[in-house]
């Protein structure tokens, strides 16, 4: 559903410049010129915001704004008010009324625009979805911290991947580079002085191209409350020290919605081979089974009848492992494909000590877990 | 207050010019020659409460039009007939006097605003009754002129 701004003015002048200024924007702007008229077309159009004047004929923008906040359905829109009058008794009487924001007249385009923005998520017009980054894109992150070895920790941390991270000592500079440029992700450390970690947080989404940033506040893992007021201001997440790299990146991946399914999912010698990292671990276990229907129903759908679940990899076989293995079953039973395991002796030795995996067997490899399914054996499990 | 007007005007008018049009305008002598025999545009804004009066803003025809093209980002051909022009030169009337309305309430004279009303023509001048202040400031804008004329009563 398109956004719907509605601009309540009597002045076609101001009505033209609203929407002259919105027209860059993936949205629709409906006019009204009076209290009574804006009532009406809020109640059928439903906008998901409304810039009301104060001054206008029939009803005027204070006793449109009392009847709008008494309406249950309409009472939740918010509303920035545009007048010419600035007085002090204005404003405080139209603030005690709930609107989102006020603006005086006379005011520049890019203003209003960017107080509108604030309030709804505004899109530029003709952007197409871009396509779905992967975990190994590349991916900028800038570290915030006046300690220089926590960049270059982070840094090192994340060399394993195609992502850079530059640092800044300074809020301040912060701001300056991503004036410039916005990086994907922000990482600030909430130990800067004079609390200029939420000052960053606060700039940042109050301006337009930056507001969707992930930020990541970044603490040391017993700093409690720091944490809670991080959380409570909205920062995306939070990053404690000393800092676990693995979960660092998943919890980018995941605010940047990378794709990370072609690491644990292949297409290869006509089987969907769902390989399982060393480093396996409980989130690791969650990211396989959030793609796990979907890759096997395309797998399905690409006219493949047989999959290969290797753990070979693994070390050790826990609850989150099993859990995963029989989902996997299940789809595979659905979906009435054949499966393979593969695993090594440790893995298999675990398995044979619990009720529901003691019947599983593993091939060493997956060439033989291919010549397998190829012989036409008889489903895993 | 009514000394403290003029400076409430110059400053109005610079900012609504500047922030709406991009405009910059300068403050001329008061007895600036602001015709030049073209047929004009005034628009005026009334304020009542403890102190009344109204304001009007003249400027020629001709930039009245470059006001409205500026203020709506057309081109002149564009301008579809002069109730757009009206409409455009009113509500910067509105925002000219709408400031300076703030600033009195602020300094305990509370007023409410008139809707804006134009006036054209080649010839005409407005009068004031007795018990009437006037008071008028002309800017200059480019190649353009500009006169702001603020009647105030005082009884």
């Amino acid at each position: 559903m398109p956004i719907k701004i509605l601009t309540v003015d009597d002045s076609k002048t101001i009505r033209l410049i609203i929407a002259k200024a919105f027209k860059p924007f993936d949205c629709e702007v409906l006019e009204a010129s009076n209290g009574v008229e804006g009532l009406a077309m809020a109640a059928k159009e439903k906008p998901h915001i409304i810039i009301l004047d104060l001054t206008m004929p029939v009803m005027d923008g204070y006793e449109a704004l009392t009847k709008l906040k008494s309406d249950p359905d309409l009472k939740s829109i918010p509303v920035v008010m545009l007048t010419a009058e600035s007085g002090r008794e204005n404003v405080l009487r139209i603030a005690k009324q709930g609107v989102r924001d006020y603006l005086v007249k006379p005011f520049k385009e890019e203003l209003i625009v960017e107080r509108v923005s604030r309030i709804i998520d505004l899109k530029p017009k003709g952007v197409t979805v871009p396509k779905a980054r992967r975990f190994d894109d590349p991916v900028s992150i800038l570290v915030v911290d006046d300690k220089p070895a926590i960049c270059e920790q982070v840094r090192l941390g994340l060399g394993d991947t195609q992502w850079t991270v530059l640092g800044r000592g300074q809020a301040g500079e912060a701001i300056d580079y991503c004036g410039r440029t916005v990086p994907d992700v922000v990482i600030v450390s909430l130990s800067l002085p004079d609390n200029s970690a939420y000052s960053l947080f606060q700039m940042l989404r109050s301006q337009q191209k930056s507001k969707g940033t992930p930020v990541f506040a970044m603490c040391v893992k017993t700093a409690v409350d720091d944490q809670t007021r991080a959380q409570q201001t909205g920062f995306t997440g939070i990053i404690t020290k000393p800092i676990d790299f693995e979960d660092v990146k998943m919890k980018i991946a995941r605010a940047l919605s990378l794709d990370t399914s072609y690491k644990y999912f292949e297409h290869r010698d006509g089987v969907l081979w769902i390989k399982l990292p060393s480093g396996f671990s409980q989130s690791t276990a969650n990211e396989v089974s959030a793609h796990l229907r979907s890759k096997v129903a395309e797998a399905v759908d690409a006219g493949l009848g047989k999959v290969i679940f290797d753990v070979s990899p693994l070390k050790s076989a826990d609850l989150s492992l099993i859990k995963l293995g029989l989902d996997v079953m299940q789809f595979c039973q659905e979906m009435s494909l054949r499966l393979r395991m593969v695993g090594n002796g440790a893995v298999s030795a675990e398995c044979r000590k619990y009720e529901e995996t003691k019947d599983w067997s593993f091939l060493g490899s997956f060439d033989e877990a291919v010549a397998a399914l190829n012989g036409r054996e008889s489903v895993a499990a | 207050m009514i000394d403290q007007l003029d400076e409430l005007v110059t400053q109005a008018v610079a900012r609504a010019f500047d922030t709406m049009l991009n405009l910059k305008v300068a403050a001329e002598p008061a007895d600036a020659a602001v015709w030049n025999g073209e047929p004009h545009v005034a628009g005026s804004v009334g304020f009542i409460g403890r102190l009344t009066g109204v304001v009007y803003i003249y400027s020629t025809a001709s930039f009245a039009r470059r006001i409205t093209c500026q203020l709506l980002g057309l081109n002149d051909e564009e301008i579809d007939g002069e109730e757009m022009v009206n409409d455009a030169i009113g509500e910067l009337t509105n925002m000219v006097v709408g400031q300076i309305k703030s600033q009195l309430s602020d300094r305990g004279m509370p007023c409410v605003l008139t809707i804006p009303s134009i006036v054209r023509g080649s010839h005409f001048v407005v009068e004031a009754v007795t018990s009437t202040t006037r008071r008028v400031s002309t800017f200059r804008c480019g190649e353009h002129r500009l006169a702001v004329e603020t009647l105030i009563k005082t009884s």
